[in-house]
């Protein structure tokens, strides 16, 4: 069985190993570029978000990589993440692809036994324990390294160096077939990451916290590498309220901790929005009403198109962000987002924040943002 | 009821002591109004329903609310503020979590979930909202109406009896639904006034079903009155209104399930239609931007066409789309379909 499964940012290094550990061959397509957008456009309904056009891209790409088993999470969900297996599928096979579906939640657990048990076989409980251990280390061992990294960026001395360590390090990552080795990559990582020469002077480093979709949140292909762009060139510390770990983590019950943290973030969540939409939604009012008290300066809330949960969280936030003094900037993507649009509402953005900061800090009028004598008055 | 200035008026001058409760022209209201008019009147208020939409109430919804929403909502968003500037002492925001109890979880869409949510933080100046929760899956949906009684201060006696009058009104409503007329037509006549029934129910070329949730049918402006070109073109028009919660469960137990319930009703509409072979063609229209629709659109597309060959046509709106492309599209569409039932 060649089993395959959409990409979302580095989710692929952990859910590669457990397709691997539970005896199937794992096909991961090349990691989603303007390309696999372009060929999701051609087949996906006109209206549907834009995840879905990029996954089920990535699906094609799979699928002519010789994937003959495709996954997806599927769920009765509010939001229509749960349909998408179920429409992409039936798009695929309509495109003349023959392939066996396996839908995680949409369908009957027997069923998914049924289409395992030639794979996995006899034993299966050993090979999942020891199969979902790995995949758990190397989910936070990629979680750890990507948080190191948002805040290596915009200290680094030299432009771009953390990057070029951390992509050799996730590769090695993602070559690892053991725990231990995946525990020994994990302190190497560490040490290599605290030695990357930072700045002295850090003080002036923004603070800006990420919300919105999901995978808009942790697809580099799709966000326009806003994250590493938002640390390396504008030098600012990036925190998405989000991360592949969480994802994967919370839904399979392996970490305790994220299931605290989401029913908090629906308890702060209530008075705006009392009921579950099936989204993301909590996480986004729970991480902007947060934001001051956390330090800091400002929010970017970023969403696909016609994305249901986070349009109604877009109508609630410039409120939420007037009551709690912090700014707000919503980026809205779609297939037609260009990249110097988004550079142009970050540049103001940042401006905005560098001033804002230094208003408060007393510094008006002084230093870098002092208006120059000549752009006063050009006519005289 | 009446014009705007009247209403102002009677805000300020001859205010009795009733409660002024206005109703929103936009979303459930198509699907719910005779019973909440029954029930909010036996609880003692004023009900007040905003016109039919027209131009400035769509454009004062556009400019309220944000760019990439369905026009439902928006046109929500301008029925709101003009209740807000018609001086009623609450508005009623229904909030439609789940209509019917399976055993799997049921919604509606996020957006009907989330649309008191969305009035009371995302509207500039929003009016006093009168909250009334139907969450089938989890509490008897006459526990929303015994809640909203009680923040009316009615008391259980009284909010029994308006219950009652309020389902016979709807049950009166739905049976108009039933002959295939738009939800708009069918308020109009419970109203009083028009007897006859509808034009486009009559004798037609051909017949098209017209499948679409209530508040597009019934919203000539957003839907461009579809309706009229519809049957200028020749065609008998039914909506897809016209089916029972059982017609659309015998259809949908065929399909896989969805937790969607409104969506269920739009495939198994079509389904009906298809199989039943009482209409030669089907028009599929949906508003720009709808989540659920994406979807559904793809799942008649690829799995109930394919079935019978019925043509299909699918038009999608949003507040830009003009009178005369989709009489253009209708006119096209009906042209067609004789050449169906020569072969």
């Amino acid at each position: 069985m060649k089993m395959a499964f959409p990409h979302m940012g580095n989710a692929y290094i952990p859910l590669r190993s457990l397709v691997e550990n539970l005896g199937a061959e794992p096909v991961v397509p090349d990691r989603p570029h303007r390309g696999t957008l372009e060929r999701g456009l051609l087949h996906a309904p006109e209206f549907a978000c834009l995840p879905f056009k990029v996954t089920l891209g990535d699906c094609l790409n799979a699928l002519d990589k010789g994937a003959d088993t495709l996954a997806m999470v599927s769920g009765m969900w509010a939001c229509r993440f749960g349909y998408y297996g179920r429409v992409q599928h039936m798009i695929l096979r309509d495109l003349g692809y023959e392939f066996q579906s396996v839908l995680f939640g949409g369908e009957r657990p027997a069923d998914i036994w049924n289409k395992l048990k030639p794979v996995v076989g006899w034993g299966a409980p050993r090979k999942a324990a020891g199969a979902l251990s790995v995949f758990r280390a190397k989910a936070a061992a990629v979680e750890e390294v990507e948080a190191r990294l948002r805040e290596l960026r915009p200290r680094e001395v030299r432009k771009g160096e953390s990057d070029r360590l951390a992509s050799r390090l996730l590769r090695r990552l993602d070559e690892a077939d053991t725990l231990r080795k995946v525990r020994m990559l994990r302190g190497e990582a560490r040490e290599a990451l605290a030695e990357v020469r930072c700045r002295e002077e850090t003080d002036d480093i923004l603070r800006i916290r990420l919300v919105g979709e999901l995978y808009v949140l942790l697809e580099p292909a799709l966000n326009l590498d806003l994250v590493r762009r938002l640390g390396s060139d504008f030098r600012i510390e990036v925190q998405p309220v989000l991360s592949t770990y969480k994802w994967l983590l919370c839904s399979l019950w392996l970490d305790p901790r994220l299931k605290v943290e989401a029913v908090k973030a629906r308890r702060l969540t209530r008075p705006y929005l009392p009921y579950v939409l099936g989204g993301e939604e909590h996480m986004t009012v729970s991480g902007t009403l947060t934001a001051r008290r956390e330090g800091f300066d400002g929010v970017i809330h970023a969403y696909p198109l016609t994305c249901m949960p986070e349009n109604i969280c877009r109508t609630l936030l410039p409120k939420i962000c007037r009551e709690r003094d912090v700014p707000l900037l919503s980026l809205c993507f779609d297939e037609h987002t260009s990249p110097v649009g988004v550079t142009t509402r970050l540049e103001a953005f940042i401006d905005l924040l560098r001033s804002r900061r230094l208003s408060r800090e007393g510094k008006r009028g002084s230093g870098a943002y002092a208006v120059p004598a000549a752009a006063t008055a050009p006519w005289d | 009821m009446g014009d705007r200035a009247d209403s102002v008026d009677s805000a300020e001058g001859k205010r009795d002591s009733r409660l002024r409760v206005g109703v929103p022209r936009a979303l459930a209201f198509y699907r719910h109004y005779p019973f909440w008019r029954a029930f909010l009147e036996g609880c003692g208020c004023e009900v007040i329903a905003s016109p039919p939409t027209d131009m400035g109430i769509m454009r004062a919804g556009t400019e309220a609310c944000v760019d990439d929403i369905c026009v439902a909502v928006k046109a929500l968003f301008g029925h709101a503020a003009w209740l807000a500037e018609a001086g009623v002492d609450a508005v009623l925001v229904p909030r439609m979590v789940s209509v019917e109890k399976k055993p799997y979880d049921t919604f509606t869409c996020p957006k009907l979930i989330a649309a008191p949510d969305m009035i009371r933080h995302g509207m500039p100046g929003s009016p006093e909202i009168l909250e009334f929760v139907v969450d089938a899956k989890r509490r008897p949906w006459w526990w929303g109406c015994l809640s909203l009684g009680r923040r009316l201060g009615a008391s259980p006696c009284r909010i029994w009896s308006a219950w009652k009058h309020g389902v016979d009104e709807q049950g009166r409503y739905e049976g108009m639904l039933r002959t295939g007329m738009m939800p708009d037509d069918a308020l109009r006549r419970l109203e009083g006034g028009v007897e006859e029934p509808p034009a486009y129910l009559g004798q037609g070329r051909v017949a098209v079903g017209l499948v679409a949730h209530h508040y597009l049918l019934g919203d000539p402006l957003v839907n461009n009155r579809i309706v009229r070109w519809l049957h200028a073109a020749g065609a008998r028009v039914v909506g897809s209104s016209k089916f029972t919660w059982c017609e659309i469960e015998e259809e949908a137990d065929a399909l896989p399930p969805l937790s969607w319930s409104y969506e269920k009703e739009l495939l198994g509409s079509v389904a009906r239609f298809m199989r039943s072979g009482e209409v030669d063609g089907v028009v599929y229209m949906t508003s720009f931007g709808c989540g659920p629709d994406s979807m559904i659109m793809e799942m008649v597309r690829r799995e109930l066409r394919p079935r019978w060959k019925l043509p299909l046509l699918e038009i999608v709106l949003d507040e830009h789309s003009a009178e005369a492309g989709i009489r253009t599209r209708a006119e096209a569409f009906v042209d067609r379909l004789p050449a169906r039932s020569v072969n």
